[in-house]
């Protein structure tokens, strides 16, 4: 708990304060050991490589910035949180509706099968260690950001971090996949981190007073990119 | 939630100048199947419309029992700040029309008041009804604010191959689009289920305006649909196989719903583009070959 009287301190639901097991849980959700295969998909960037749009460490910076910005800022983060209320309020029509929404946002056959895949294996995992949703809550196809906002739900998470580290997870992937496929180097991929870090508690502030109807990513270059991937000749990440 | 507002004949309307101001039109199609004595025919069995909106007398000129064309006319040919059009079209089962426009549709710089336009299409396919909704292309001049948005509803088994394509700016001209605001929308949903939300806003002065993940500096871009094929993998691979390879478009398909994107510099690329993918997926979708329809050629 915050000791200081500032009164400029959020007080909101999702500032509340976070218990070491909570911590120790979603870092163990966004971990890249966890075993759903995160690391299998580029999300278009390794064909913004191909084409020539993303070739050095400022612009995958800036590439990721962007995407930040106009994508999970507006789509996966704040769609979470309202997954995350729907889980805890027994709310399965939310969940089945923002379940549904997420599917209907993934602009080509990449992306949604991502989710999708990422999804199951979120499911599987649960099921194996005896942590899902009563099936009565459970959704048709649960996605991905669908499922991790059950499991940080369960950890008793608190809102706006599940959302902290659900970005950083995306950061990290990212990443990886720039240094599989650029080559990226690992200190460089470090610096790119050092700029785009405080982003993402920026891209946190800004999902959480969005409405519902400002909703929906805006990313028609990274939906062009992600649906030439499909016929990319040679690559390394799913399509 | 949804982007589509119907502007009924109450709507407010007249000579306002303030941020309220709206000039309202509206047009509502349908098209229902009859019998005939010489089998079933497609007829436009609704034509109501309210402000200078109509359609020309439909036509079938693929032989009286084909596709059913109609012509939407604008009669001032753009949008000022505070019109408002929508175009409400439902096609009934067993029923297949055809959609489009004699010209392209002109979004003018926004006045003082930089009051917005809005056109919105609704269209609502029933089971074992066709749909291609087909107008030409919107040209937004520097400085045009609007918000235009297709909603398509569609029962299990309807079958709708639709596009819109945006221009900005006049580059004939030497005009760019440099200020204004866009908002594209749609939404589609089967049985009730959303399957397909997009939207885009051209704002020229966001980063994502030039940024490669957003609109990459593109200044016409094209987006085509198509629900209802029975082997949408084998459309895209006769439409990879047919169009030229460029990384100005591409094709997917996710939940039911093939999707065809552009983004380019040049209007007629997209048209021929988005035209030559129609003329593939047409046979495909509703058993007929292509006929180009005449006033295209005008």
């Amino acid at each position: 708990m915050p000791t200081t009287m500032d009164t400029t301190m959020p007080t909101d639901a999702t500032a509340s304060p976070m218990s070491d097991l909570s911590l120790l849980g979603l870092i163990q959700l966004i971990s890249p050991a966890l075993p759903i295969g995160a690391f299998a998909w580029s999300q278009g960037l390794e064909s913004a490589l191909e084409l020539g749009w993303v070739s050095n460490e400022a612009e995958i910076g800036e590439w990721l910035s962007g995407v930040l910005e106009d994508g999970l800022t507006r789509c996966e983060l704040p769609v979470l949180a309202r997954l995350q209320r729907a889980w805890g309020e027994d709310d399965a029509q939310a969940v089945a509706h923002w379940n549904d929404w997420l599917h209907a946002v993934r602009e080509t056959r990449e992306l949604s099968e991502e989710d999708s895949h990422l999804g199951s294996a979120l499911v599987r995992l649960l099921r194996q260690l005896a942590l899902m949703p009563p099936e009565s809550m459970l959704p048709e196809r649960p996605g991905y950001v669908t499922m991790f906002a059950w499991a940080a739900h369960l950890r008793g998470v608190p809102e706006r971090q599940a959302m902290v580290g659900f970005s950083w997870a995306w950061l990290e992937n990212q990443l990886a996949a720039a240094c599989k496929a650029l080559p990226l180097g690992h200190t460089a991929a470090q610096r790119v981190i050092e700029t785009v870090r405080p982003e993402l508690v920026g891209a946190v502030d800004t999902a959480l007073t969005l409405e519902d109807e400002e909703l929906g990513p805006i990313l028609p270059g990274v939906a062009l990119a992600s649906a030439q991937h499909e016929t990319q000749y040679s690559r390394l990440f799913r399509s | 939630m949804t982007v589509y507002e119907p502007i009924g004949p109450d709507a407010a309307s007249g000579h306002r100048f303030d941020q309220a101001r709206r000039w309202s039109a509206w047009l509502d199609l349908r098209f229902a199947q009859r019998p005939s004595g010489r089998g079933p025919v497609t007829r436009l069995v609704r034509n109501a419309h309210e402000g200078p909106l109509r359609v020309q007398r439909p036509f079938h000129p693929e032989g009286p029992n084909g596709c059913c064309h109609v012509y939407l006319l604008h009669p001032p040919g753009g949008l000022v700040s505070g019109d408002a059009l929508t175009f409400n079209t439902s096609v009934g089962a067993g029923a297949h029309g055809l959609v489009t426009t004699p010209a392209a549709a002109k979004l003018y710089h926004a006045d003082s008041h930089d009051v917005a336009w809005a056109q919105h299409a609704r269209l609502q396919v029933e089971a074992g009804g066709t749909l291609e909704w087909l107008p030409q292309e919107t040209l937004a001049f520097d400085g045009s604010r609007g918000t235009q948005s297709t909603t398509i509803d569609l029962e299990a088994g309807a079958r709708c191959l639709g596009w819109e394509m945006l221009a900005l700016g006049r580059p004939a001209s030497e005009l760019p689009f440099v200020s204004g605001r866009l908002e594209q929308s749609f939404r589609l949903t089967r049985a009730g289920r959303p399957l397909w939300i997009e939207r885009q806003t051209l704002d020229p002065n966001h980063r994502r305006f030039q940024g490669y993940w957003g609109q990459g500096g593109a200044t016409v871009q094209g987006t085509l649909w198509a629900v209802g094929l029975d082997d949408e993998e084998a459309a895209i691979e006769a439409l990879r196989a047919e169009l030229a390879p460029s990384p100005r478009w591409a094709v997917t398909r996710r939940q039911g719903v093939l999707l065809l994107r552009h983004l380019g510099a040049d209007r007629n690329e997209a048209w021929d583009q988005c035209e030559r993918a129609w003329s593939i997926l047409r046979p495909r979708l509703a058993g007929v070959p292509a006929q180009r329809p005449r006033i295209w050629n005008t």
